[in-house]
């Protein structure tokens, strides 16, 4: 049997293993899925703009409500009717940004071919949302004004050519062409995602991809420490496996494992945040993702030459992935770092990962970045540096001299 | 004259100063069951790991099959199994999975480990269970498990560091019988026990180890011999006779 064999059965045992220890298999992979969820409820799963109109109707007409109707047909927003005490009482406890209310008479005034009264009563800007549902409303107010001013001209028009039309039904037919206009409206914008949209999701993802990477030391190194506490790292040095075949092959399994839990978070996070990837761009991520497991999973073996015991490699792993996530900007933006802690961050390897994978997911950009391609030679120098030291520590006996 | 297998000539080993393995000498023919005995902390477990190539030797000596263990380990491997006293084995898979594992990591390809697995299996008696998670098993049926993976590599030595720990006199039974059958088809063993009448059933041969040295080697009727009449005397009695009465708690 070749070397290759024996490395591929080593690191093939570890993942069977691995599948086998419903703790392990938890820690891995369901809290990744635990974590997704979470920040699926946080942010709703939705990249796409939603908001809540609140609407005061004191129209004495029918227009208001038409007006209330048509704007709850937008797409992404929803009407919340209040009466006038109560949206007041809101807004002055800020709990609403902002309110449209139809005046008394909005009807009236439409009729008539006046301005109809529609105030945007808010705190401060009204925020987002309410510039936004603002905006809509007065949109669809105007929509209201051009079909009553349609309706006149055509009746005008039919007049000076002796048509003896009823009004009422140049209304209702007026009133069926514009329902069929937006319907089917003969200007249709269509979306197309040429990169990542920015969410809150965006945001977090990445440092929750190089932190949960960053337990791939922990796992890796409690897992040999535990082969070498029941003998079975010794038993297997009386097979014909060298110190080079474990090395690799249980840096394979932790590779396999790391692989795994990543593909699980970035492909959850593509599933609920369906805007957040392209193909391309969840592709790269994942290459970023994998070497930054494959860097991780050597310093793991590291870690396992230094501990003595299960414990200790796992409050090492912790203590790493702890500073490392703090330092490498994983809990917050790159950017918000300075002086020492930016200049010690760079000395993480996830503070590249950070970077690529926010750049990536966040700004759309590709290889074709050079500060993309520049995170990746980092990540490749990072993975080299801790396979060197896993070399250079790397004991398969507990009183290796 | 019978075939010498292994030679260990001054075999020392220290750990910080201390001597845990002092200038021992001995040798084992060719389809010998040679008995390694001593209370704690004699250096049995100490000599058997410099033998397995699992730990370097500080000075002296072992050819096993006319190779060097300290210069020529590889080859030193091909030769040997080692059934260690800890159960050295994945609980979470199960026993055929466990076997086939280490029979690939001995060389066998895949195939052929699977194949000899389920012959080991049978030998111990846990073919019905091979399917079965080690976990599940009891722990005589792990110590023939233990078993079972050493011999997967078909050795010409095996090592039994104390192969019967804890197991119920049916699983003992069954080892023992085992491994005269092994020893039968011409395969050598070292056995280390602290169960003086399997190693007075077993063995050909013995050592007495105490303090990292050998303070008797002879057969089980010759050394009884030397205290008494061989039919009432017990080889606990010379095993008590030659290392004393006094509590050995390993430290």
């Amino acid at each position: 049997m070749s070397r290759s064999s024996r490395i591929l059965a080593l690191a093939g045992k570890e993942l069977k293993v691995f599948f086998a220890d419903f703790q392990q298999l938890f820690f891995s992979l369901a809290l990744p899925v635990v974590m997704v969820l979470i920040m699926t409820a946080a942010f709703g799963g939705e990249t796409r703009f939603h908001a809540t109109a609140y609407v005061v109707n004191l129209d004495r007409g029918p227009l208001g409500s038409e007006l209330v109707s048509r704007l709850d047909e937008q797409p992404g927003i929803d009407v919340e009717l209040l009466d006038e005490a109560t949206a007041d009482e809101r807004l002055g406890r800020s709990q609403l940004l902002s309110v449209i209310v139809i005046g008394p008479d909005f009807t009236e005034q439409l009729e008539a071919g006046r301005s109809p009264n529609l105030t945007i009563r808010r705190r401060g800007t009204g925020g987002d949302e309410g510039q936004i549902t603002a905006s809509y409303a007065i949109a669809v107010a105007h929509q209201l004004v051009s079909e009553r001013l349609t309706v006149a001209r055509a009746r005008a028009v039919l007049s000076g050519m002796g048509a003896d039309i009823p009004e009422g039904a140049v209304r209702q037919k007026v009133s069926a062409l514009y329902a069929e206009e937006r319907a089917s409206p003969t200007v249709v914008a269509r979306e197309e995602a040429v990169a990542a949209r920015s969410s809150p999701a965006a945001v977090f993802l990445p440092g929750m991809v190089t932190m949960f990477t960053l337990f791939t030391i922990s796992l890796t190194s409690i897992t040999i420490v535990e082969e070498r506490k029941k003998g079975t790292l010794e038993r297997l040095v009386t097979t014909r496996a060298t110190r080079g075949d474990l090395l690799v092959g249980f840096w394979l399994g932790g590779v396999g494992r790391g692989t795994l839990q990543v593909v699980l978070l970035l492909g959850l996070g593509w599933l609920m945040f369906r805007t957040l990837f392209t193909p391309g761009s969840f592709a790269l991520a994942l290459v970023f993702a994998v070497l930054a497991v494959i860097a991780v999973s050597a310093a793991g073996l590291a870690v396992a030459s230094v501990a003595r015991t299960p414990d200790q490699a796992n409050w090492i792993g912790i203590l790493l992935a702890m500073v490392m996530s703090t330092l490498g900007g994983s809990f917050w933006s790159l950017e918000a770092s300075s002086g020492i802690v930016a200049a010690l961050g760079r000395l993480t390897y996830n503070f590249y990962a950070n970077d690529a994978l926010r750049r990536i997911i966040v700004r759309g950009e590709g290889l074709g970045s050079p500060v993309v391609l520049q995170d990746l030679g980092a990540l490749a120098v990072f993975a080299v540096i801790t396979w060197a030291v896993a070399l250079a520590l790397f004991r398969v006996r507990r009183d290796d001299k | 004259m019978p075939d010498v297998f292994v030679e260990a000539r001054d075999l020392t080993k220290t750990f910080n100063g201390f001597c845990a393995v002092d200038g021992v000498s001995f040798v084992i023919h060719r389809g010998e069951i040679f008995g390694l005995l001593g209370p704690n902390g004699a250096g049995k477990t100490t000599t058997i790991r410099m033998m397995a190539t699992t730990l370097p030797i500080t000075s002296g000596d072992v050819r096993i099959g006319g190779y060097s263990v300290s210069r020529e380990p590889e080859r030193v491997r091909r030769l040997i199994g080692v059934c260690p006293q800890e159960l050295a084995l994945y609980p979470e898979l199960s026993a055929l999975d466990n076997l086939v594992f280490f029979g690939r990591m001995s060389g066998l390809g895949a195939a052929e480990a699977r194949s000899r697995a389920m012959k080991m299996l049978d030998l111990v008696g846990l073919s019905e269970r091979a399917r079965h998670r080690v976990a599940k098993f009891s722990g005589g049926m792990k110590r023939r498990v233990n078993l079972a993976i050493a011999l997967m590599c078909t050795p010409e030595l095996l090592f039994l560091d104390e192969p019967t720990v804890g197991v119920d006199p049916q699983s003992r039974n069954h080892i023992f019988e085992t491994i005269q059958g092994l020893r039968d088809e011409g395969m050598t063993c070292l056995y280390t026990t602290h169960y003086m009448e399997e190693a007075d059933r077993l063995c050909d041969r013995v050592a007495i180890m105490d303090g990292g040295r050998i303070v008797a080697l002879d057969t089980p009727e010759a050394l009884k011999s030397r205290l008494g009449d061989p039919t009432t005397v017990t080889l606990e009695d010379v095993f008590l006779h030659l290392t004393g009465r006094r509590l050995r708690d390993e430290g």
